[in-house]
C-alpha cells in the first residue's frame, strides 16, 4: 500500500525511544529535514503507551539501553506481542561484531549514536526501502484497484475515499445495530442495501456479500449473527487503514 | 458549453466516485442525497441529464422518475442500480428511464453511457 507514495521517505511517520535531549533534539532536525513524521518517547513504557493508544508508525528506532524495558524488549514487544511486521531500528554507542549481531536478532538495522545526519538518514532509508520491497501489494481486507482505476491513480482521491469509507460505514453500523435493537428488520435491509456499493468499491467480498444476504429474504433469526460479522468485518478493515495509512487519523 | 448533471445517491462514496468522474469528463455536476433534495434541485434548475438510485430517502424511485417524467419530460435519466434489483430496473424502463448503470460502475462505462445521452439530446 506505502507504494502509493513517490518515495517511502516522503512523509515516513517515526517512533523514536531516545532519553538523551541533545540526541533527540538532534534527530529532531534531522526528521525536520526529511519530512518525516516523528513521535518521540523517552522512555520504552512510553512507547508502548503510545502504540497501544495510537495508531502506528512506519518505522521505530529504539535506543539499545531504554529503560526499565531495553531496546530489544520494546522490539520483541512490537513484533511478538502486538504482532507489528515494521521494521525497528537500535541505536547504540558501540557496535562490536557480537553486538551487531544481536541486534540484528531483533531489529533491521543499527544506528551508531551520536546521530550523524548523512549515515543516519542513509540507514533509516534504506530501512524503510527494504520494508517497502517486503510488505504485501494486497492484503485479506481491502484492495484499492478499483478506486485507481476510477480515479487514474489520483492519490488525494483514493485517500479521500478512503475516509469517506470508514466515516460513513462506521456511522451506518451504528444504525444497522440500532435497527437490530428495534427489530425494524425493513431499516436493517436498507442500510445493507445502501451500504454494499462501498464494501464493493474496496474489493471486500465478505462486507459485500454479507450486505447482500441483510438485503435479501434472509430468516430474522440470521440477522443478529450477520450483522455481528459485518461489524467485525468492518473493524479489521478500519484497522488495516489505520495500519496503511496512518496520515489519515480514522479513528 | 458545460453540460449539467444531477446525480441522485444516498451513498457518500458513490456520490464522491460520479462526482469525480464525471467532472473530469467536463460536465458540471449537483447532488441531490435523497428524493426530496432532488424535486427542489429539480424546480430550481434545469438539467441535461439525471442519475438517479432508485431506493432513497422520502421519496421513493417510482415517484422520483413519475415526477422527473412529468416536469421535464426531455431530461434522459440513467438509473443507479445494484444487481439485485432486477424487477425494479424493469419497472422503471416501463416508466421510461433511458439507461441505467449498475453499482459500483465502471468508469469507462458511465462515460460512455452519459456521452451517449448527452449527445442524442
Amino acid at each position: 500500500m506505502k507504494t502509493l507514495h513517490n518515495s517511502p521517505r516522503d512523509h515516513a511517520t517515526i517512533l523514536l525511544v531516545e532519553s538523551d535531549a541533545s540526541e533527540c533534539e538532534k534527530f529532531t532536525q534531522i526528521a525536520l529535514n526529511e519530512n518525516w513524521f516523528l513521535i518521540v518517547c523517552q522512555d520504552g513504557i512510553e512507547a508502548i503507551q503510545w502504540l497501544n493508544d495510537n495508531s502506528t508508525a512506519d518505522l521505530f528506532i529504539i535506543e539499545e539501553n531504554s529503560s526499565p524495558i531495553s531496546g530489544y524488549q520494546i522490539a520483541d514487544y512490537i513484533k511478538n506481542e502486538l504482532g507489528l511486521a515494521l521494521p525497528v531500528i537500535i541505536t547504540t554507542g558501540e557496535i562490536p561484531v557480537v553486538q551487531e549481531r544481536r541486534v540484528l536478532a531483533y531489529a533491521e538495522g543499527i544506528i551508531k549514536k551520536p546521530f550523524v545526519a548523512a549515515s543516519t538518514i542513509l540507514q533509516i532509508r534504506e530501512t524503510l526501502e527494504k520494508s517497502i520491497e517486503i510488505a504485501p501489494e494486497k492484503n485479506d481486507y481491502y484492495s484499492l484497484n478499483y478506486l485507481n482505476d476510477l480515479s487514474g491513480g489520483d492519490e488525494e482521491f483514493i485517500m479521500e475515499l478512503l475516509k469517506v469509507f470508514s466515516a460513513s460505514v462506521n456511522s451506518e453500523l451504528k444504525n444497522l445495530n440500532e435497527g437490530l435493537t428495534q427489530k425494524d428488520y425493513l431499516r436493517i435491509r436498507e442500510i445493507a442495501h445502501g451500504i454494499k456499493p462501498s464494501f464493493d468499491m474496496i474489493e471486500n467480498e465478505k462486507g459485500k456479500g454479507i450486505c447482500r444476504l441483510l438485503d435479501s429474504a434472509v430468516d430474522e433469526r440470521d440477522v443478529p449473527k450477520l450483522i455481528e460479522e459485518l461489524n467485525l468485518e468492518f473493524a479489521n478493515i478500519n484497522k488495516q487503514l489505520i495500519n496503511d495509512f496512518p496520515e489519515l487519523n480514522l479513528k | 458549453m458545460m453540460k449539467k448533471i444531477l446525480v441522485i445517491e444516498d451513498n457518500p462514496m458513490v456520490i464522491k466516485s460520479l462526482e469525480f468522474k464525471l467532472t473530469k469528463d467536463g460536465n458540471n455536476v449537483m447532488v441531490a442525497h435523497d428524493g426530496r433534495e432532488a424535486m427542489k434541485l429539480l424546480k430550481e434548475n434545469e438539467f441535461d441529464l439525471i442519475l438517479t438510485d432508485l431506493m432513497l430517502p422520502f421519496v421513493t424511485g417510482n415517484e422520483l422518475i413519475s415526477y422527473i417524467k412529468k416536469n421535464t419530460p426531455n431530461t434522459p435519466i440513467i438509473v443507479l442500480s445494484t444487481s439485485t434489483q432486477e424487477n425494479i430496473i424493469m419497472d422503471a424502463f416501463n416508466m421510461g428511464v433511458d439507461d441505467f448503470i449498475t453499482k459500483p460502475f465502471s468508469p469507462n462505462e458511465l462515460s460512455l453511457r452519459v456521452k451517449r445521452l448527452l449527445n442524442k439530446n
